[in-house]
């Protein structure tokens, strides 16, 4: 019990951390910006961080699994261009809404079925998928870009029920329902079983390339669903749509404290991994620091708290090494 | 006396031009401890992976509880109440107990079709299991990362009691433990045994095997040479017949030379 309560502690630790980095970030972009902390900011960092956070949530199951996907970014501009395509062809706008997931889904069982069926490391094989899904969004755009869409996704996103806005209620409602998956259902141990050993998870009797593939799908859903809110706040789908996604994805999970090996993840730590991202981003900005260095960041950070780990995991290793198992 | 739970008849076992295995016979009884010895290569190891549905015999048959069986992975042994204890411990460190014990066999209730755990239910029940091996262990929300060798040892047989084995397969369960982890594992095989559980044991510790070993088959390049009751023998006999000294074993040899 009382190792347990170290454990809940230690992971309780990560995300108090994100929490008060927070606090810090926006205190020192207060002073070196003045339009930085205020309500109209921080709530366009909030809508901001709308497709991150369902994205990311994707991801975390996807590396606590000790899977990848750095095709994330893709999938969403595939995704976006459906929905663009047929808002243009003036269908309703609910159904418009829901061919994003309907995309994503059908991105994500290619991806998974590729990695899975092909047994070809997540990494390589999403990077391969990268490169053929942005061929195919440079196709299906002919070069140029989607611009000035509709405007009744728009109204439909940004409408409000109860006086919340639509964004949070299906933020909060996929976080929830992945949350109850995991913790309620067999889903979870035997999402985490697959990413500590997937040779131990196919003993115990678990069906682990089903489980793959369909988190894999459950991933892309949640992409394409990010889809459907980029394209209902930008009306337009560039070019170069979804391009540090993937990296942004990762960067937060990680910083949540996700495992990059996989077994291990929280959802509330992506969640403020994300927010940190954004915050991060959104105040250099606005402190006149170009854009361009938004990467550069978001990469410093990731491979920071990846250093980090490795450090601190060495000790605890070395301690486990010399047990006697 | 009571048929014996299972009976290997000539079991052979061919891979490529190597035989692994020739005309193994050989019965395991209920609540019996069964000790596997030989040299490294004897073939102890092959002949546990055919019980356990790894390897499918080139010859030969199996018979639990009189019933010809064939196994083509080892879930069908398990479904057949064989269970094996795996060396390298097939258990996810960062899982509960209780997970481990029900991974893949999670005990739900349906709502609307969707697989809802029955936590305090397999809870409840790893507490019984833990408590009825008397393994010191009180919290079956505990990771396993945080347990000790034989601790992992008793939840592995936890998780094969659970899946109603009746055959449980040790593959040198003490060969990584310190001392007083090694008497706990001995007294778990014991308590098994008093269960009613047969198991079958590879061990290349004599003391060990000594201690807690009902009956001791020795097998030599792919033979079986030599059956003992641990009442009919001693350790210098058996070093002698592992090593092929024992004028029992240099006769057997020389036939069939």
């Amino acid at each position: 019990m009382r190792r347990l309560n170290q454990y809940a502690r230690a992971f309780g630790r990560r995300e108090l951390t994100l929490a008060g980095a927070s606090v810090v970030a926006i205190i020192v972009f207060a002073t070196t910006s003045p339009y930085f902390a205020t309500a109209d900011n921080l709530a366009t960092v909030l809508r901001n961080s709308t497709e991150l956070l369902l994205v990311s949530l994707g991801m975390t199951l996807l590396l606590a699994m000790g899977s990848i996907d750095v095709s994330v970014g893709m999938v969403l501009g595939l995704a976006a261009i459906a929905v663009g395509r047929l808002l243009q062809a003036e269908i309703d706008p609910l159904l418009a809404a829901l061919a994003g997931p309907l995309a994503g889904a059908a991105l994500g069982l290619i991806t998974g079925l590729v990695v899975v069926f092909a047994n070809i490391p997540a990494i390589v094989a999403t990077l391969g998928l990268l490169g053929v899904y942005r061929a195919a969004i440079f196709l299906a755009l002919g070069g140029g870009w989607l611009s000035g869409l509709p405007t009744g996704l728009t109204t439909l996103l940004s409408s409000k029920l109860a006086g919340i806005p639509v964004a949070a209620l299906v933020v909060a409602g996929a976080y929830g329902a992945v949350w109850a998956a995991l913790r309620r259902t067999p889903y979870g141990p035997h999402l985490l079983a697959i990413g500590q050993s997937e040779d131990a998870a196919r003993l115990a009797g678990i069906t682990v390339r089903r489980t793959r593939v369909a988190t894999f799908v459950l991933s892309g859903v949640l992409s394409g669903l990010a889809a459907t809110f980029y394209v209902g706040t930008y009306r337009n789908v560039e070019m170069t749509i979804g391009s540090t996604l993937a990296l942004d994805a990762i960067a937060a999970v990680v910083l949540g404290g996700t495992s990059i090996l996989g077994g291990r993840c929280s959802l509330l730590g992506t969640a403020l991994g994300v927010l940190l991202l954004r915050l991060l981003q959104n105040g250099l900005l606005m402190s006149g620091v170009p854009s361009l260095w938004q990467t550069v960041v978001t990469g410093v950070l990731l491979l920071t708290v990846l250093g980090l780990e490795r450090v601190g995991s060495f000790m605890p290793s070395v301690r486990r090494a010399g047990r006697s198992v | 006396m009571t048929p014996p739970l299972l009976v290997a008849e000539g079991i052979s076992k061919r891979f490529g031009a190597l035989t692994a295995l020739t005309g193994i016979n050989l019965e395991v009884r209920a609540g019996e401890v069964l000790a596997l010895l030989g040299d490294n290569g004897a073939g102890k190891s092959t002949f546990v992976k055919v019980l356990a549905g790894a390897h499918p015999a080139t010859d030969g048959t199996l018979r639990m509880d009189g019933v010809p069986v064939a196994f083509s992975s080892p879930q069908d042994a398990a479904n057949a109440g064989i269970a094996t204890i795996y060396q390298e411990l097939a258990l996810s460190e960062n899982l509960s107990i209780a997970e481990n014990v029900f991974l893949g066999r999670e005990l739900v209730w349906q709502v609307a079709g969707v697989p809802f755990l029955r936590r305090r239910a397999m809870q409840e029940r790893v507490a019984d299991l833990l408590h009825e091996l008397d393994a010191h262990i009180s919290d079956p929300d505990a990771p396993v990362g945080s347990l000790s060798g034989g601790q992992r040892q008793a939840v592995a047989i936890c998780r094969a009691l659970n899946l109603n084995a009746r055959l449980i397969i040790m593959d040198e369960p003490t060969a990584a433990l310190a001392v007083a982890e090694t008497r706990k594992v001995l007294q778990l095989i014991r308590r098994l045994s008093g269960r009613g559980c047969a198991v079958v044991l590879i061990s290349h510790n004599l003391s060990d095997v000594f201690e807690v070993a009902d009956r001791m088959v020795v097998f030599r390049r792919g033979r079986k040479v030599a059956e003992r009751t641990r009442a009919g023998t001693d350790h210098e006999e058996v070093v002698s017949l592992i090593t092929g000294a024992h004028p029992d074993v240099r006769a057997l040899e020389q036939q069939q030379s």
